[in-house]
């Protein structure tokens, strides 16, 4: 097989460095089973660049001629409805070679495209129910490329994460009723920066690599030459890379003849589960994905059977987002590999049949370089230092409080509507303007502007007759007919907390509130669309212990372990809230954000080496500035029955204020509530967070 | 859609043994309402629940009815059996109990059904056309990622669950029709709650967790990849214990509704009931129902302590309050155990 360049497509050979991000897109052509690869990191590293890249580097694939979802014609299990009644009337499907594609999905994809839906033409025409395939239909034995994909709207996810599992697109909507095979390669994409992904589409991708810019200058001017030799459409650069490009392309397609006899020892087997084990992963598809990834390495670098060193690889790209501890590899590894394997507490016994050189096969290109190289070894996400994931230090003092019933808290009622922001509540759903959220039902209106086809033309077909319309002829419509959609969406209130776990005198006190709160609000969750974030500051960091989540069973078991001790970093946790408000907004512009602060305002540690009091002011500044609601509530002492922190803040000098009372005049300046903490055990968070959100800006 | 494509064999599933008895129960004795399976990713939820479906035995049904209704269950006949069968006899027919799927993204219409496009188009008749709940009577309904089911279609599938009717009010339709299913549901609570009401459905609650054993999870992984070298071969590695297992349902089927239940056992189940203060008594039902069907199972031919301890967790791990933090509630293992050893 010859790869052609064209002048569109850029070698995957000639792509610079990003080592581990091309090997697992590799192992994933061997092996379309791994289940995919998440691609995290910054913007212009060559993400899509490779993907495309190695599409057209794929062996040609059989499909079934005119089918719409490209049914394999030897896989009868797995062929589509229409397929089988081909086949059952002409008793062979005929067919032809095809490549494998990247079908993108855009994350402003509607559900009805992605899923498919009722053909309209169909339906208007002829009033017959069609089905008209979606992305899910097209992706179907090719590469599904998700860009961005954490800024995906939740019930696109949904639908993706259901045809992933099941390998089939079930559609019960629109009044059409229909099935489909829809397995795909799941690539995606995104910027850690811009939001996490959910834990349960996370889980799906099979590998995840963390890219970065290169920071070594040679390579980025070699990135600079081979793009400008590519633009000017150089030929030696295009010969040199064709050759490339056709070398790797073959070794490809040998290690997918190969990998089929391609098996994991049993001792090795064992090695798998017990790395799954140690880094404690949930669930067993990671010990799926790792056997299949290893075997597809084993296949590309022409081992017969995987050894230690393409399992260890796997390893680090199926656990690099599922570990919850670090990936170890042996620590005499470097030194004595058949040490390491005996340690393992692997049998001894095993023997370890025909592992030639561990290094690379030199099958053709760069491309098959070694994943332990670039792959970052940690399982651990190292987000940005003010989200780090431990604090550690300072074990002395901490404890951790669970006097919940000391605030025996009032059910918080937020009040639905208090904004002209569109939602998508429980009853009060009604369709929103920008034409998002899941189609659940159809109702007539005045003035449409959302057409549900399906409910229009049902409406429509019980007139034919009566309006005279010929058999076969389009469909009579009247405006009386006309049907709009009705969507809901699962929008509601974000509360971050922002809490000091500093030690201090009331610590503990402010824990259990912050607790209480918390799970209080989300025991409505389910109904409300609300979700819940906590931000925890001490020490010298700020965390966020729980990202935007409505789960009561995940807030439970992450607050369970909160513990306070230290000083107070409150500019870094402010900064830290200030993140995830933001953060959510990028992804949904529509939710209205709460930023609760419970602290006593007077943070010691300096984030940008500035006087922390003032540091902190001016974060409080941002927030207002930025319109972000927020709620401050003071546990160092009640003061909600002094004069209004309004008249305090007026008459105390600004560099004095703080003295006076650093958390009003935090309050003050972020545009928010003030309360004292006392004031939480007496039912009055309840009303204090209803009353903010009421109150509008 | 029913589903029996791409589904792994049942009884190829490595542990899970809760998992799978709650939902042999069902299908032995469907009054049981139901299982919901609560777990982290990647555990066999939804395998287990598709897996089911090859096992399910079969039933006599009236041919050619939408709602699959039972020839000699006149109390329960959807309007069009009625009234066949004042004409006549209804013809009977058999056919297997299946696994109906739920997508979470369906739409009202075709959930509960809607007007027949093309009866309309031709004949300009307002004639019904059977949703997913019409399909569902009889059958296991099946929500996968049940959680994250639009508010809209749970107020539906209550609806249709509390009566056992589906009724339809829309363009001009007008039907009500038989809608007794049994509900299985999968979910990640890490991806959020469930509503208690639609939680109060289930029968029956287990919760899954990842093996721990490495020779287990290396079983898994190993048939894993012996399934997808070959899902055929594989497949006949299994008919065997396939066949079996089905067949020691279709026995319990029969058997079960003579399984005696001692006094003694339902005061058991009683004082079990009241050590974990839950609300109501759908709790004794459902755990008397469930020791029944797991003596049948086991072809006992009475209730004995040892069955309601292999299902009093299910039936209870949904309906103890949860306490916040875990403290100062009653443990429910530890009840449970302390109960049947006192028994």
């Amino acid at each position: 097989m010859s790869v052609t360049l064209d002048r569109h497509s850029f070698p995957f050979t000639a792509i610079v460095g990003q080592e581990s991000m091309k090997l697992a897109l590799i192992l994933n052509a061997v092996v379309p089973t791994i289940g995919g690869v998440l691609i995290r990191g910054e913007k212009g590293t060559g993400k899509s660049t490779a993907v495309r890249g190695l599409a057209r580097l794929l062996p040609e694939h059989e499909v079934v001629e005119g089918c719409h979802f490209g049914c394999d014609p030897a896989a009868l299990e797995a062929l589509c409805a229409g397929c089988r009644l081909r086949l059952e009337a002409a008793g062979v499907l005929p067919s032809h070679k095809r490549r494998m594609r990247v079908v993108e999905l855009p994350i402003n994809s509607s559900e009805d495209r992605v899923v498919g839906t009722i053909d309209i033409e169909a339906a208007l025409r002829t009033g017959t129910k069609r089905f008209e395939p979606g992305v899910l239909a097209d992706a179907n034995r090719n590469i599904l490329y998700v860009d961005e994909v954490n800024l995906l709207d939740d019930h696109i996810v949904d639908v993706l994460l259901d045809a992933a599992a099941m390998g089939v697109n079930v559609v019960e909507r629109e009044g059409v009723s229909f099935a489909h095979p829809s397995r795909f390669i799941l690539v995606g994409t995104m910027n850690p920066e811009e939001g996490e992904l959910r834990p349960q589409l996370l889980d799906r991708f099979g590998l995840c690599v963390d890219v970065e810019g290169i920071r070594d200058p040679d390579e980025r001017v070699l990135i600079a030459e081979r793009d400008a030799a590519f633009k000017r459409g150089d030929h030696e650069f295009a010969n040199e890379f064709a050759a490339a490009d056709h070398n790797l392309s073959r070794a490809l397609a040998e290690a997918i003849a190969a990998v089929k006899h391609v098996r994991v020892t049993h001792g090795h087997a064992r090695l798998i589960s017990s790395i799954c084990v140690e880094a404690a992963v949930l669930g067993h598809r990671a010990d799926v994905v790792i056997d299949h990834a290893s075997r597809a390495l084993a296949a590309y670098r022409r081992h017969a059977t995987p050894s230690r060193e393409d399992i260890y690889d796997a390893a680090t790209l199926a656990l690099a987002h599922r570990a919850r501890q670090p990936l170890r590899r042996d620590q005499d590894e470097t030194s004595s590999p058949e040490q390491g394997e005996q340690q393992e507490g692997s049998k001894p016994s095993e023997s370890e049949p025909g592992d030639p050189q561990a290094s690379e096969s030199e099958s053709g290109a760069d491309a098959s370089a070694e994943a332990s190289a670039s792959a970052s070894d940690s399982g651990e996400q190292t987000a940005g230092s003010d989200q780090g994931m431990t604090t550690g230090g300072s074990a002395g003092n901490e404890s951790s409080p669970d006097a919940l019933e000391t605030f025996n808290l009032k059910r918080i009622d937020l009040p639905r509507q208090r904004r002209v922001r569109k939602q998508g509540g429980k009853r009060s759903a009604s369709q929103t303007a920008d034409r998002r959220g899941r189609y659940v039902r159809a109702e007539p209106k005045a003035k449409v502007n959302d057409l549900a086809i399906d409910a229009t033309v049902r409406a429509a077909a019980p007139m034919q007759k009566r309006r005279g319309r010929i058999a076969g002829e389009r469909l009579m419509l009247e405006r009386e007919d006309l049907r709009q959609k009705v969507r809901e969406r699962k929008i509601g209130n974000l509360i971050v907390f922002v809490v000091d776990a500093s030690a201090s005198m009331d610590a503990e006190q402010r824990m259990a509130a912050t607790k209480g709160a918390i799970l209080s609000l989300l025991q409505d969750a389910y109904v409300r669309r609300d979700r819940v974030a906590v931000v925890i500051f001490k020490n010298r960091t700020a965390e966020v212990v729980l990202r935007p989540t409505s789960s009561v069973s995940l807030a439970r078991r992450r607050l369970e372990k909160l513990s306070v001790g230290g000083t107070t970093p409150l500019t870094h946790g402010l900064m830290a809230g200030y993140k995830v408000v933001k953060t959510e907004l990028l992804r949904d512009p529509t939710i209205r954000p709460l930023l609760v602060l419970i602290s006593d305002g007077r943070g010691n540690i300096s984030m940008f080496k500035e006087e922390p009091l003032v540091e902190a002011q001016k974060v409080a500044a941002l927030i207002d500035s930025e319109h972000i609601d927020a709620l401050v509530i003071d546990s160092a002492r009640d003061y909600s029955h002094l004069p209004s922190v309004q008249h305090l803040a007026r008459v105390a000098p600004m560099y004095q204020t703080y003295a006076i009372n650093a958390c009003a005049d935090l309050a003050e300046r972020m545009g928010a509530r003030y309360y004292g903490l006392y004031d939480l055990s007496r039912d009055e968070i309840a009303s204090a967070v209803e009353r903010e959100l009421s109150r509008g800006r | 859609m029913a589903i029996d494509r791409y589904s792994y064999p049942f009884t190829a599933i490595v542990g899970q043994e809760q998992m799978k008895l709650a939902l042999v129960l069902n299908a032995i004795n469907p009054s049981i309402g139901g299982v919901l399976i609560r777990g982290e990713k990647g555990t066999g939820k939804s395998t287990a629940v598709r897996a089911l479906a090859k096992l399910l035995p079969d039933q006599q049904v009236v041919e050619g009815c939408h709602f699959g209704c039972h020839p000699d269950d006149p109390e329960d006949w959807c309007l069009d059996c009625r009234e066949r069968a004042r004409a006549g006899a209804l013809p009977v027919t058999t056919r297997r109990m299946r696994v109906v799927e739920l997508p979470i993204n369906a739409s009202e219409d075709r959930v509960v059904g809607t007007i027949d496009l093309e009866a309309a188009l031709k004949e300009g008749s307002r004639r019904f056309e059977p949703g997913v709940l019409a399909e569902a009577n009889r059958n296991i309904l099946y929500v996968d990622e049940v959680n994250l089911l639009d508010d809209h279609i749970v107020d539906v599938l209550l609806d249709a669950a509390a009566m056992g009717i589906n009724t339809v009010e829309r363009e001009g339709v007008s039907v009500s029709h038989p809608s007794r299913f049994i509900l299985v549901g999968t979910m990640n609570p890490e991806e959020g709650e469930l509503r208690p009401q639609l939680l109060d459905r289930f029968g029956l609650c287990v919760d899954v967790e990842g093996i721990r054993d490495i020779d287990q999870r290396v079983a898994i992984v190993e048939k894993r990849a012996g399934w997808e070298d070959d899902p055929n071969l594989f497949y006949q590695q299994h008919a065997e214990s396939e066949q079996s297992v089905r067949s020691q349902i279709a026995e319990a089927i029969a058997t079960f509704p003579e399984v005696s239940l001692p006094r003694e056992i339902l005061r058991l189940i009683a004082q079990i009931s009241i050590a974990l203060e839950v609300d109501g008594h759908r709790s004794d039902l459902v755990c008397a129902r469930a020791a029944q069907a797991k003596a049948a199972y086991d072809s006992a031919d009475k209730v004995a302590v040892t069955h309601v301890g292999d299902v009093a967790e299910m039936v209870f791990a949904h309906r103890v309050h949860s306490v916040p933090f875990g403290k100062g509630g009653p443990n429910l293992g530890e009840v449970i155990t302390r109960m049947i050893g006192q028994a």
